[in-house]
């Protein structure tokens, strides 16, 4: 029973995701909704990484840059879209190796503080380098991206682009949380030591879900670039990182339709107006002016009451209603998972 | 490079050594007590800063006043953030609570913004006056007063771990907590201890380096990172290490000026991930095994 209501959501999500632009036309609401699609890649990547393995990364926005910088330059030299896309993922990827290699004995705080460490040093690069990054000026006149003739200019056609990417995506870290690369990832979560025991290459699993995740973050800042045309030093910043992890906690560890629930509430906290049309201005400004606090106390506040995020939360609520339908039985099925 | 050159970098480079000195203990207090790293350590820097600036200009108080007042309030908001934020986090599983802290430093740096203002708030220096001379090189007075400050911070800890009853039971805690608790020794009452002392701790440093930086509200987590980098660099273990950790980054971060002032800033990272990646017991301490 609850798969079936899992796939009825997910289709209703796809649908809703789909009919979006020919809905709403307002270019502000569509441009938020395609910078939570950039973010879900963002978080996808950081969930399986964190939310599955457990590894924390305070750094995730260094990749974002990495591919965001790589590909702006690689179009404005003349390169195609789809090859700068390819190197900006690479540049992100080999990123998540090289932090990843040094890393496979460090966890807890000491990953924490390196992944931090690492993210700070790239953002002085971005920062310091200015023949290629252009400083803190930024890089300037990045085109739009395109496929041969198609050209993806137009607002609704860079959300499509974005959220096409989005489901690739989706599907594809779904498949690997279900299957076996999953049950490894949330078995060296568990212990590092019995996964070992178990069979598991915990040190091979753990470069790839690293480099997996660098390259999830370096193709949603490929996205970025092409869609903002312009990137600067400003965008990849520790408080990007956090807001990342933020979103994942607030799922929910171990859980991807959680992680997008809270990438998706959290993205569109400071925009609430463009949601509610018809919220106060003064509402609107006080939400904005508050926003970092709030983020701040649902990292706190989750941690301490919710420890398993929303996916933790939305599991109970269907397993009380389950019981509640089960109780009509006399006989207690494990039920239809 | 002529001496006095070299010997100005010497003093900066001990003066900026202190101040990572004083965060590095606080890191190293916390963890004693908790296995855990306060995240929102640079935090308590800023706002020890911060609460100075406001008690001396909206209260008017002396700036002799103004500057333990501050230390005090930090303090106690280092301890009232461990009672309501750490300690109902029963299991104490570490993700969990380095993930708190996280969450702490993004709220006490934004509220700080609402309370204080997004402009940079100056002091004045703690006794005004020209800055002293030694072998041609020029010392500030405010950098004397960060040295003295040091100087009586490690005493008055290293009196409070070895003469005291709390000092060894924050020791007994540091080695073994469920066994001091088993020893009769209240360990909630001494993690919350460590925290404001920690807590007391980033003020000072924050407090003392104000009148030549000034403060804003979010200088905490640059301060933090340098901060553990000294206190990695020393090992997270007695403070006597974290001190020295403290001061040889401080020297590092100096020695690189000559070849590029830009570099400066990225040292301490530079060092953090060196020492993280190939030596994470830290310079003084030998590799331990770890345990299952």
């Amino acid at each position: 029973m609850r798969s079936s209501i899992r796939a009825a959501v997910i289709v209703a999500l796809t649908i809703g995701v789909a009919i979006t632009p020919f809905v709403m036309t307002d270019r502000y609401i569509l441009r938020i909704l395609t910078f939570v699609g950039i973010n879900l890649i963002m978080v996808a990547g950081l969930s399986l990484l964190f939310g599955y393995a457990g590894q924390i990364s305070l750094g995730q926005a260094a990749f974002y840059g990495l591919g965001a910088y790589t590909s702006g330059y690689l179009a404005k030299a003349g390169v195609p879209w789809l090859l700068a896309l390819v190197g900006g993922v690479a540049v992100a990827a080999i990123g998540g190796l090289l932090i990843a290699l040094p890393s496979l004995r460090l966890k807890g705080h000491y990953l924490a503080m390196a992944t931090l460490g690492f993210g700070e040093i790239m953002l002085f690069f971005f920062t310091e380098t200015e023949s290629v990054t252009g400083g803190s000026n930024g890089l300037r006149g990045i085109p739009a991206a395109s496929i041969g003739p198609l050209e993806f200019a137009t607002p609704v056609a860079k959300y499509f682009l974005v959220w096409s990417v989005v489901g690739i995506v989706l599907v594809l870290a779904a498949n690997i949380v279900r299957r076996r690369p999953g049950r490894a990832l949330r078995a060296i979560h568990g212990s590092e030591t019995g996964a070992q025991a178990c069979g598991i290459d915990t040190v091979r699993v753990k470069i790839q879900v690293f480099v997996l995740s660098a390259g999830l973050g370096g193709l949603a800042g490929v996205l970025y670039a092409h869609y903002v045309g312009f990137v600067s030093p400003s965008t990849f910043t520790l408080h990007y990182s956090l807001i990342l992890v933020t979103m994942v906690a607030l799922g929910g560890m171990g859980s991807l339709g959680g992680a997008v629930a809270g990438t998706v509430l959290l993205t569109l906290l400071p925009y609430v107006d463009a949601i509610i049309p018809g919220l106060p201005r003064s509402t609107v400004e006080l939400i904005q002016d508050w926003t970092n606090d709030i983020y701040g106390m649902v990292l706190i506040l989750v941690m301490l009451f919710m420890p398993r995020g929303l996916a933790g939360w939305a599991t109970s609520l269907v397993t009380r209603f389950g019981e509640r339908d089960r109780a009509g039985d006399s006989v207690g099925q494990g039920g239809g998972a | 490079m002529e001496t006095s050159e070299l010997l100005q970098l010497a003093i900066a480079g001990l003066k900026n050594g202190s101040i990572y000195a004083l965060l590095a203990l606080g890191f190293t207090i916390v963890y004693a007590a908790t296995n855990v790293i306060n995240f929102a350590q640079g935090e308590f820097y800023m706002l020890g800063g911060m609460f100075a600036v406001l008690a001396f200009t909206q209260f008017e108080l002396p700036l002799l006043v103004s500057v333990p007042l501050a230390v005090l309030v930090v303090a106690g908001i280092g301890m009232l953030f461990e009672t309501l934020a750490i300690r109902p986090r029963k299991d104490a599983e570490p993700m969990a609570l380095i993930i708190i802290t996280v969450g702490g430093s993004l709220v006490f740096a934004s509220l700080a913004r609402h309370a204080f203002g997004s402009d940079a708030l100056p002091l004045p220096e703690f006794t005004a006056g020209p800055s002293f001379l030694f072998a041609g090189a020029a010392i500030e007075r405010q950098t004397v007063w960060i040295w003295g400050i040091v100087l009586v911070t490690v005493a008055g800890l290293t009196f409070l771990y070895s003469k005291t009853r709390l000092g060894r039971a924050m020791r007994a805690c540091m080695q073994n907590r469920e066994a001091a608790r088993l020893m009769g020794i209240d360990t909630a009452r001494v993690v919350m201890i460590s925290f404001g002392l920690a807590a007391a701790l980033g003020a000072v440093a924050g407090v003392a380096v104000t009148p030549l930086t000034s403060t804003r509200f979010d200088i905490g987590a640059g301060i933090a990172v340098k901060g553990f980098a000294a206190a990695i660099l020393g090992g997270l273990g007695s403070p006597l290490a974290a001190v020295a950790g403290g001061l040889l980054l401080g020297l590092i971060e100096q020695a690189v000026i000559p070849f590029s002032s830009a570099l400066k800033d990225v040292v301490a990272l530079g060092v953090l991930l060196a020492v993280l990646f190939l030596r994470p017991q830290g310079l003084f301490r030998r590799a331990r095994r770890e345990k299952m």
